[in-house]
């Protein structure tokens, strides 16, 4: 089944094309890294998959399991199970972590036409959680994400997509700022997240992360267009030879299926 | 003189009419003698006068109020009550309805009274706090209030419930206006808290003048609370101000959510050492709404400490003022001070003037100040949304976010949840954020 379609996909920020024609293809159950340097457009893609601000579409699509995800608002997509894992998870002061795992849960339950969790179900059901990412309950009470640290913040997001089940999840530069035990913990979640109904796109300057969470496809990104698709020996060519060679390379023909 | 000159209604006259009551004593007739004769001379401040220069009593002016009730009112508490259990007195219109009020059976040492029956030892009280010097409304609430809740607490007395006063405007008589003045008396060791809310009907378009004067002696605690909710055609004017002995502590926490313009000025004398204030300020302001909250604390001696918090939420066309004074006399060494202010705008058509200010005279002290103003951040809505929040919904949660820090200094838990309560409804399509 096809999760995701993206059909020459052109985004503009400002006046400036950033996305330059991106064709991807991602079936249930798959994990896709999307790699490249800085300036790519990696964040771009991410930021137009989710739905912030700022970009213009100037060509192509986006087609979510069969529905055109663009025309959608950023919380209709999380309703119908489009999660983002952030690369910069904001702290929000005055809100608490438990508070805003109960509003997303019950905001998606709703869309589906469920009954709220009750007090009761719902801390069963979060703890069993927490238990994936090896978190403390403490941090439910706790500002979202306030005062925390790096690999406190990355768990957090980890946390939230396993609360929320999502159908497809977009992993913007999740390994940035862990240190390797925070990292294992966090690729551990995600693995345990991983299933035939549920996609990943993994979007990462380093193939570190990938050693952890071992990808069905690899691609790459420069200059807004994937240059190269393989499997997940390319992130080790890449790993050795850098991107310096990514710009010389040939317009891609085809898509791995 | 720089004051306002056009006053549609008569308030000297309404002095010495029949519809104010005048108590038999003697230093209540000698204070409103010489309140009289300043409101006379002085009137209500124009905007050249400093403390004034951001809210315009123009309207006010205009207004016709009316000083007898035309049928006696009536209001639901029940819905106005913040604690379930507490000593309380209620004012309707003016005058004290003992029915709704809960003041018969008090403890040992506590002394709950409307005004007008403890005069003698309250008129000790009268005028010791606040002063009728400069043109304002001192001086017509000094010449003009005939109500109010007397509370005295002997020393070494805790009470166990709070005090509460209720005071509402019914609506039943348009443009009612209220003189209230309050005095609170805390004997040595002593602790109490005083909870503090004005309603008023959505007609009543009148007016409630109230001065709290409060006198706390050694080592006297009071927690204090006042929650402004009136409507919003009313105008709202008050001054809270206390004189703080040794180790002393008054814990303000003032609220506004009501009234079309509503203005404070609260004012702490430290007088004694180790004596600390706490200021909590939230205002929540929408509409034409206009809010101007003036502070002042006098750290006197040395040793004594404040921490000050103003938090705003203004919307659409609003208008906020913030004027914190803290000032530091000579011989105030060691004291900490701490003062904030800080604004979330919800709408480009709003304004906000915030002004904190410190004046130092002592060297050896800590203080700080600072004022903020700021919009909903755009990553923390993204955020929100991308999990599945509306957009409504998550501005009304971050604005509620941006206040809660108020809410949660608020020491007793019954009436943190009802203030809470209250302040969601007043959000930007306010949810439940429980």
């Amino acid at each position: 089944m096809k999760m995701l379609e993206i059909k020459n996909l052109h985004a503009s920020i400002e006046g400036k094309e950033i996305l330059r024609g991106i064709n991807l293809t991602v079936n249930a159950g798959e994990v896709h890294a999307i790699m490249g340097p800085n300036g790519a457009g990696k964040s771009t893609l991410s930021n137009v998959l989710t739905g912030r601000e700022g970009y213009e579409i100037t060509q192509g699509e986006v087609i979510y399991k069969g529905q055109n995800l663009l025309e959608l608002e950023p919380e209709e997509r999380a309703r119908r199970g489009v999660f983002l894992a952030f690369q910069y998870p904001v702290e929000i002061p005055g809100v608490s972590n438990i508070y805003l795992l109960k509003a997303a849960l019950n905001a998606i339950r709703k869309h589906q036409g469920l009954e709220e969790l009750d007090a009761i179900d719902f801390l069963t059901l979060v703890r069993s959680k927490m238990a994936l990412v090896k978190m403390d309950e403490q941090f439910l009470h706790r500002s979202v994400n306030e005062g925390f640290s790096g690999g406190e913040k990355k768990r957090n997001e980890i946390l939230q997509m396993a609360l929320l089940e999502p159908q497809l999840a977009i992993m913007d530069e999740t390994d940035s700022g862990l240190d390797i035990d925070a990292l294992k913990t966090v690729s551990e979640g995600v693995n345990a997240l991983r299933s035939p109904e549920r996609s990943f796109v993994m979007i990462t300057h380093y193939q570190r992360l990938l050693d952890y969470i071992v990808p069905d496809f690899v691609h790459v990104l420069s200059e807004g267009r994937i240059v190269k698709s393989g499997d997940k020996e390319l992130a080790k060519e890449l790993e050795k030879s850098g991107y310096s060679w990514v710009h010389d390379a040939p317009e891609p023909e085809g898509q791995p299926a | 003189m720089k004051v306002l000159t056009d006053i549609h209604t008569d308030f000297s006259a309404v002095a010495n009419s029949r519809d104010i009551m005048v108590a038999d004593n003697a230093r209540w007739k000698t204070l409103r003698e010489q309140a009289q004769h300043q409101f006379a001379r002085m009137g209500l401040p124009g905007r050249k006068e400093e403390d004034w220069k951001y809210t315009s009593l123009w309207q006010f002016g205009q207004e016709q109020f009316v000083h007898q009730v035309s049928q006696p009112g009536y209001a639901d508490i029940h819905e106005l009550k913040l604690v379930e259990d507490a000593y309380r007195l209620v004012i309707v219109d003016g005058r004290v309805d003992l029915t709704a009020s809960s003041i018969d059976r008090l403890p040992d040492g506590l002394t709950v009274t409307p005004l007008s029956q403890s005069i003698d030892r309250a008129s000790e009280f009268l005028n010791q706090q606040i002063s009728m010097e400069k043109p304002g409304f001192n001086a017509m609430n000094t010449m003009l209030m005939n109500e109010g809740v007397f509370i005295e607490v002997a020393e070494n007395t805790k009470i166990d419930k709070p005090i509460e006063l209720i005071v509402v405007n019914s609506g039943h008589t348009q443009h009612y206006a209220m003189h209230l003045r309050h005095v609170i008396v805390l004997g040595k060791d002593s602790q109490a808290t005083f909870i503090e809310t004005y309603a008023g009907n959505d007609k009543a378009n009148g007016m409630t003048d109230v001065v709290t004067e409060i006198t706390l002696a050694e080592n006297a605690e009071l927690f204090h609370y006042k929650l402004q909710r009136e409507s919003l055609g009313h105008y709202h004017v008050a001054t809270m101000a206390a004189s703080q002995a040794t180790d002393s502590k008054w814990h303000n926490t003032n609220i506004s959510l009501g009234a079309k313009l509503a203005r404070n000025d609260v004012h702490s004398q430290l007088l004694g050492e180790q004596s600390h204030v706490t200021m909590n300020g939230l205002y929540l302001v929408t509409g034409e709404q206009h809010v101007d909250n003036h502070t002042r604390i006098d750290h006197s001696v040395p040793n004594t400490t404040s921490e000050e918090v103003y938090k705003g939420v203004l919307d659409e066309q609003s208008h906020a003022v913030f004027n914190g004074k803290v000032i530091v006399h000579k011989d105030a060494q060691k004291t900490d001070a701490n003062q904030s202010n800080r604004n979330l705008l919800l709408s480009r058509g709003c304004e906000i003037d915030t002004k904190p200010e410190m004046e130092i005279y002592a060297d050896d002290v800590k203080c700080g100040h600072g004022s903020a103003v700021g919009q909903i951040n755009e990553d923390q809505l993204f955020f929100l949304r991308s999990r599945g929040l509306d957009e409504v919904s998550a501005r009304s949660l971050l604005t509620f976010a941006f206040a809660v820090d108020v809410i949660e200094r608020i020491a007793n838990q019954e009436l943190k949840q009802s203030i809470t309560q209250v302040i969601e409804k007043r959000l930007p399509k306010g949810g439940n954020h429980e």
